[in-house]
């Protein structure tokens, strides 16, 4: 049971990180390969916050959010210039430089050894410590995060942002703003996930860099892709397919040396196929162009 | 003097996988990943022949050949088929990043994921005028640079050399004069996967190898070809030249866990300043697309 409460907290985290990589995929069509660094980002600034401050779950999400939406002009005013490869060679290098800073900043984040004893979320003098609490409070966060996402989508400004990833030019005809629409997208979706980031900080309780690493941007980017971009439910199917098939793969017999490698290896298939015959994702409406 | 030349040699090498990138990335516009496959692999190809007992001239000979072949495949099976059905860029790039990581995890999964080496021992040094060079130093800075120049002249002087150009320049152009561009662009692999693999060899006699050390390799080759210019088959190797000596001046003065912060870095500074690059040519950005 707690195995299972287990993988639903890790869907909820990653949940939100798909919704948000969507928004910039899938609505602002850009190939965003910085995410995982703005995660870690997110919950580094939410650990220290909570450990040196000794600052409550909340204002320390607060936090991480308004940190990695600040930090979010790093890749979001390139992409006023950049688009396609030279926006993918960006964000590349605003991934390796930030997972650079997260192990190299030693006196800040403690470098490799990362940050232990992050204390669990708690609201109103009520500590979700048990699994079950902390399963329910994942949800209502992801849940949250869902909702406030769909509404947006829903708005005016997520046609512009549809409008924008179509016909960037046309748009700006029509006298519609398109950069400030890319650093509010770009904004909004590195402040989400960093609250998933800091999910998974409170989760786990202990963080290191190499959880932030270039694969991991890459795993997202996969459940985006393998799921489909340019609507609410395909990233929300990649997530789950990618976050429950590993775990699947647990009840073959394969022997532990090899898990983590064929893992990867259906990752990676998974891409091959999915480019060739399916380019829009399982459930996705938008084909990267 | 010493570090100059540490990096020189770093440089070097660097360049030749850094033209094996450009040979693609100028010919079809593939952001090559599935390269770092070819790199991570040659070198396994050549221990298992050694170990084996046909000897060093023969290994290296199949370890070439193994990486021709994987590298054409690439171009038929994948790319090739893509490219008929007109798959955008970043469906180009999804399904190389795919074939990478499904193939090094096959790697990993038969090699194992340790580092290996290709030689016993200590190398030899030399002291040549006050700098000191190991052997496999000196072997892998004279072959890369006989490599190099034997290709660039080749491209001046031969009739497929032009083809190159031309198709670096105008793939549609030279379809319509009458050239099999399908059979070219699988030529175009081949000499990437002959450069890649060469330089890989050199690189493991030098250094090591290990499964994972591939992407990390192309991901340098793709800044050296920007920083080179794209389009142009002589900026990839100035370009890595100047990277390998930037990054053992890192290493030497401040740390090398700087070093990949330090290459992003200068390739965030040339996309802003000179996003042509050092040889190309200049145009919008947003044109090339």
């Amino acid at each position: 049971m707690n195995y299972l409460l287990h993988l639903l907290i890790y869907l909820d985290i990653y949940l939100i990180v798909t919704m948000s990589l969507n928004l910039l995929m899938g609505y602002g069509g850009l190939l965003q390969v910085a995410h995982a660094a703005y995660y870690g980002i997110g919950a580094y600034v939410a650990a220290l916050a909570m450990l040196k401050f000794g600052w409550g779950f909340f204002p320390a999400v607060g936090l991480a959010v308004v940190v990695a939406g600040i930090l979010s002009l790093a890749v979001s005013l390139p992409a006023w210039r950049f688009r396609g490869d030279y926006f993918v060679m960006v964000s590349l290098a605003v991934q390796s430089v930030g997972y650079s800073l997260l192990y190299n900043w030693v006196d800040l984040t403690n470098g490799p050894f990362g940050l232990t004893g992050i204390p669990r979320p708690s609201i109103f003098g009520y500590e979700f410590d048990t699994i079950g609490a902390v399963t329910l409070f994942a949800s209502v966060t992801a849940g949250m995060c869902i909702l406030c996402t769909v509404l947006l989508l829903k708005s005016p400004w997520g046609r512009l942002l549809k409008a924008m990833r179509d016909d960037e030019l046309a748009a700006r005809s029509l006298g519609k703003n398109t950069r400030m629409a890319k650093l509010q997208a770009f904004m909004l979706a590195c402040a989400l996930v960093a609250v998933a980031g800091s999910l998974y900080a409170t989760y786990v309780s202990y963080i290191d860099p190499t959880s932030f690493t270039l694969d991991e941007s890459i795993l997202m980017l996969s459940m985006v892709i393998v799921g489909g971009t340019g609507n609410i439910r395909g990233p929300l199917v990649g997530a789950l397919i990618l976050i429950t098939l590993p775990e699947l793969l647990r009840f073959v017999q394969i022997p532990d040396a090899v898990a983590a490698n064929v893992r990867l290896m259906i990752y990676g298939l998974l891409l091959v196929l999915m480019a060739h015959f399916r380019p829009q994702g399982v459930s996705g409406t938008y084909r990267l162009q | 003097m010493q570090i100059l030349f540490n990096g020189l040699i770093q440089g070097l090498l660097l360049a030749l996988v850094g033209l094996g990138f450009a040979l693609v990335y100028n010919g079809t516009g593939i952001f090559h990943i599935a390269q770092g496959v070819i790199y991570a692999g040659a070198p396994f190809i050549l221990l298992m022949c050694v170990q084996a007992g046909v000897g060093w001239s023969v290994g290296v000979v199949l370890s070439l050949l193994f990486a021709v072949v994987l590298s054409c495949l690439y171009e038929v099976a994948n790319h090739g088929p893509l490219q008929k059905r007109e798959a955008s860029k970043e469906i180009h790039l999804i399904a190389s990043l795919g074939v990478y990581i499904s193939l090094v995890q096959v790697i990993a999964i038969i090699w194992g994921n340790e580092t290996r080496a290709l030689r016993n021992g200590v190398d030899e040094t030399i002291n040549l005028a006050g700098v000191i060079l190991t052997h496999s130093q000196l072997l892998g800075g004279a072959a890369s640079a006989a490599l190099l120049a034997a290709f660039l002249i080749w491209l001046k002087r031969t009739d497929i050399g032009l083809q190159f150009r031309a198709l670096s320049d105008n793939p549609t152009q030279l379809s319509l004069m009458g050239y099999n561009i399908r059979r070219l662009r699988v030529v175009v692999f081949a000499l990437s996967g002959l450069l890649t693999a060469a330089a890989a060899l050199l690189m493991a006699v030098d250094i090591g190898f290990d499964p994972h050390s591939g992407l990390q390799m192309v991901l340098l080759a793709m800044v050296a070809t920007i920083i080179g210019g794209r389009g142009s088959f002589l900026g990839p190797i100035v370009g890595a030249i100047m990277l390998g000596i930037l990054r053992s001046q890192v290493v030497w003065y401040a740390s090398a866990r700087w070093e990949e912060a330090m290459t992003f870095l200068l390739l965030v500074m040339f996309l802003f300043l000179r996003p042509q690059g050092l040889f190309g040519q200049a145009g919008r950005v947003e044109a090339q697309l």
